[in-house]
């Protein structure tokens, strides 16, 4: 391995970008902050993605590794220290330079850096630190910064790179201990739930203190998040969901992401995919994250060890629904907010809407629709002033074809890719379940 | 039946509210337009409303006052709103003049907004949705270029009229630059002043071969903005349908990384 030094800074941006992909979490949203006179930059909570890339993924922000030059070798991963590719790395200057320069004309919400291990997580965790220092302190950038913690780096440095970040995160790489043994041999659960609990334990403290002290600097004011690689090995979306479930319950965080297993480096110990990465299954994994967020579902309501994957052909709401059916139908002119939030194609939104509105007057089935509830999902399900919309039964059966029949449970952009994503693991779901 | 021709801004709209109000015709026989209609109706009485700063101040001062700051900015966001005039669809200002009125009655600004049973109100909720989501992709897909001065400079072709939103978030983030927004389909113009505020300009005198003069940076910044557009992509998700959905094609034009491929 050698650094070159005549690289120039397009050819670093094209490999270090390359490197960097595979990495899920694009997200610039949780902070809001408006901005001052000295600094540039100011943060929406909602976030903004600036373009989308032509596989269709938001750019939001300047996804870039620091370095690809890493010393570990996970299995997984195109930049491990056996695998060829092109090798680079950045100065700090040179990523605050993209960065202010790219920012000013709007072309990103800010930076996320992460990093190969270069020398030694603390070397790398230094140098992130120095670049996240520079761009705060010389360059005044008020926009988003999403940092990677280095597993295994000192506690002091994590901190320390916290304070200047909006958002940190450390990948969970795989949903299990096993797997993480098998693939990423230099990694393992502790040096990753390390520094997770560490920053978790620093955002409680630091919210004290900002209640003390308004002024105080913020510690991850975005919070923090973490990815899984789904399909690499072979867990079930029972324990996927669970271990998510776990890391909003225990670590408190903000997203987990998922990732569909792209097999890069046609290594002997990772699944061949000839169906391209799963990405069906991607799909349903983060509607029962929503689900779990968003709706109040618990993961043993959506799915359980006799049953340990999702339906493929129905999302995981209307699964559930047409397995609960004696909670059904519900009364939209009565019924509490939690019990609307479990009525498939009605979302979060709608039902606060639904909420407010009935306080006026009672809702009918046209006002359902201009509140912007899916009906073609949702008329099984409800009834307005006890009248269902049509003559419908509440019939597993029925229900389960007519919703098949509507062609957006699967979303079409994986639909018109002629179904060429749906895998061998996901063909034997499939004939699992039917 | 009358009906009242108000100019397209909300000034003009309000001061159609204000004139029907005052007109004494009855609620009920009154129709307010937003643009000259293109067939005459029998039996109506056409009035047109010159637009008068005094008359639409007092109209906000009434919203703002009994309705509050909510309601006043969902009748804003619905003026603004530059959406083509359909046959079936009530008019903007039919509907703002229309949902006042049931505030006016009711007296709760706040409980006729979640009423969208009414068409009146149902209406206002949609074009303020649509303005709302054109301002937030412009927020996203603006792009600014570098001009050999040093001043940056865009240029927008949005549906509505959100030029103010705009110049309202680019001078909280962008405070210490001299920046341009040109509005190219309401020949509008933000221009904004390092450490100053903003100004809403007319166009008429925009030199436009001037905010092309790009300084030599700016190509090189481009350059490396593409390369890294290029390489963020994975090749095997490519998905050039949900990247539409996602970006549709309309703003592609005004992007360095898309207007390539058009």
């Amino acid at each position: 391995m050698k650094v070159q030094q005549s690289m120039t800074l397009m050819e670093k941006l094209s490999i270090l970008a390359d490197a960097a992909k595979y990495d899920v979490a694009c997200t610039s949203s949780g902070a809001e902050r408006s901005g001052d006179k000295k600094n540039m930059g100011n943060c929406v909570a909602a976030g903004l993605c600036h373009t989308f890339a032509a596989d269709g993924r938001c750019v939001s922000l300047l996804k870039i590794l620091f370095t690809n030059e890493c010393i570990f070798n996970c299995a997984y991963c195109q930049n491990n220290c056996n695998s060829d590719v092109p090798r680079a790395s950045f100065t700090p200057d040179e990523v605050c330079a993209l960065t202010m320069e790219f920012y000013r004309r709007n072309y990103i919400e800010g930076l996320f850096l992460s990093s190969g291990i270069l020398i030694s997580p603390n070397y790398t965790m230094d140098l992130i630190y120095q670049t996240l220092y520079r761009l705060r302190n010389t360059h005044h950038f008020g926009g988003y910064i999403h940092v990677k913690a280095i597993p295994g780096a000192d506690p002091l440095l994590i901190e320390k790179a916290g304070f200047l970040a909006d958002r940190m995160s450390i990948n969970l790489e795989l949903p299990t201990a096993e797997g993480l043994k098998k693939l990423a041999p230099y990694k393992s659960r502790n040096t990753i739930l390390k520094p997770m609990r560490q920053i978790q334990s620093g955002i409680a403290e630091n919210r004290n203190e900002i209640a003390v002290y308004r002024k105080a600097p913020r510690f991850v004011p975005a919070g923090q998040s973490t990815q899984m690689i789904i399909g690499a090995t072979p867990e079930s979306d029972f324990q996927i969901m669970s271990v998510a479930e776990a890391l909003y319950q225990n670590f408190n965080l903000k997203r987990v992401f998922y990732s569909a297993f792209i097999n890069v480096n046609q290594n002997a110990q990772l699944p061949v995919l000839p169906g391209g990465p799963p990405l069906l299954r991607e799909h349903r994994l983060y509607q029962a994250d929503w689900l779990l967020r968003y709706y109040h579902f618990t993961v043993d309501e959506l799915l359980s060890r006799e049953r340990p994957d999702f339906n493929i052909y129905l999302d995981p709401k209307c699964d559930w629904a047409i397995r609960h059916l004696e909670f059904f139908p519900v009364e939209i002119n009565r019924a509490a907010y939690h019990t609307l939030l479990r009525v498939p194609g009605i979302g979060y939104k709608s039902a606060e809407r639904i909420v407010k509105a009935r306080r006026t007057s009672r809702l009918d089935f046209a006002d359902l629709k201009k509140i912007g509830v899916v009906l073609k999902r949702a008329l099984y399900f409800i009834t307005c002033s006890g009248r269902m919309m049509y003559n419908t039964k509440l019939d597993e059966d029925y229900i389960c074809s007519s919703l098949m029949a509507d062609r957006t449970q699967i979303p079409r952009d994986i639909r018109e890719g002629g179904y060429r994503q749906m895998t061998l693991s996901d063909m034997d779901m499939a004939i699992a379940q039917s | 039946m009358y009906i009242f021709i108000c100019e397209d801004s909300l000034e003009g709209i309000l001061t159609g509210v204000y004139d029907a109000c005052a007109s004494g015709l009855g609620h009920r026989n009154i129709h307010l337009v937003s643009c000259e209609p293109e067939n005459y109706e029998l039996f109506c009485e056409y009035i047109t409303v010159s637009p008068s700063e005094e008359k639409a101040k007092k109209v906000i001062n009434t919203i703002l006052c009994r309705f509050g700051r909510a309601f006043y900015e969902s009748i804003y966001q619905a003026a603004m709103s530059g959406e083509k005039q359909e046959r079936k669809k009530m008019d903007k200002a039919d509907a703002i003049y229309e949902t006042v009125l049931l505030a006016l009655s009711w007296g709760d600004g706040q409980k006729v907004l979640l009423s969208l049973g009414e068409p009146c109100v149902y209406r206002v909720f949609e074009l303020c949705r649509a303005t709302n989501r054109e301002a937030c992709h412009h927020l996203q897909f603006l792009r600014f270029s570098e001009l050999g001065n040093g001043v940056l400079s865009a240029t927008i072709h949005p549906k509505d009229h959100i030029l103010p939103f705009l110049a309202e978030h680019f001078s909280d983030r962008l405070p210490q630059e001299n920046f341009l927004i040109y509005d190219e389909t309401h020949q509008l113009a933000a221009v904004h002043k390092a450490l100053k505020g903003y100004l809403l300009v007319g166009a008429q005198d925009l030199d436009l071969v001037k905010i092309k003069q790009y300084s030599k940076d700016e190509l090189e910044y481009r350059k490396l903005w593409l390369a890294f557009f290029d390489h963020i992509a994975i090749d095997s998700r490519r998905n050039p349908s949900l990247q539409m959905q996602m970006i549709p094609k309309r703003y592609w034009a005004d992007t360095p990384e898309l207007s390539r491929f058009l």
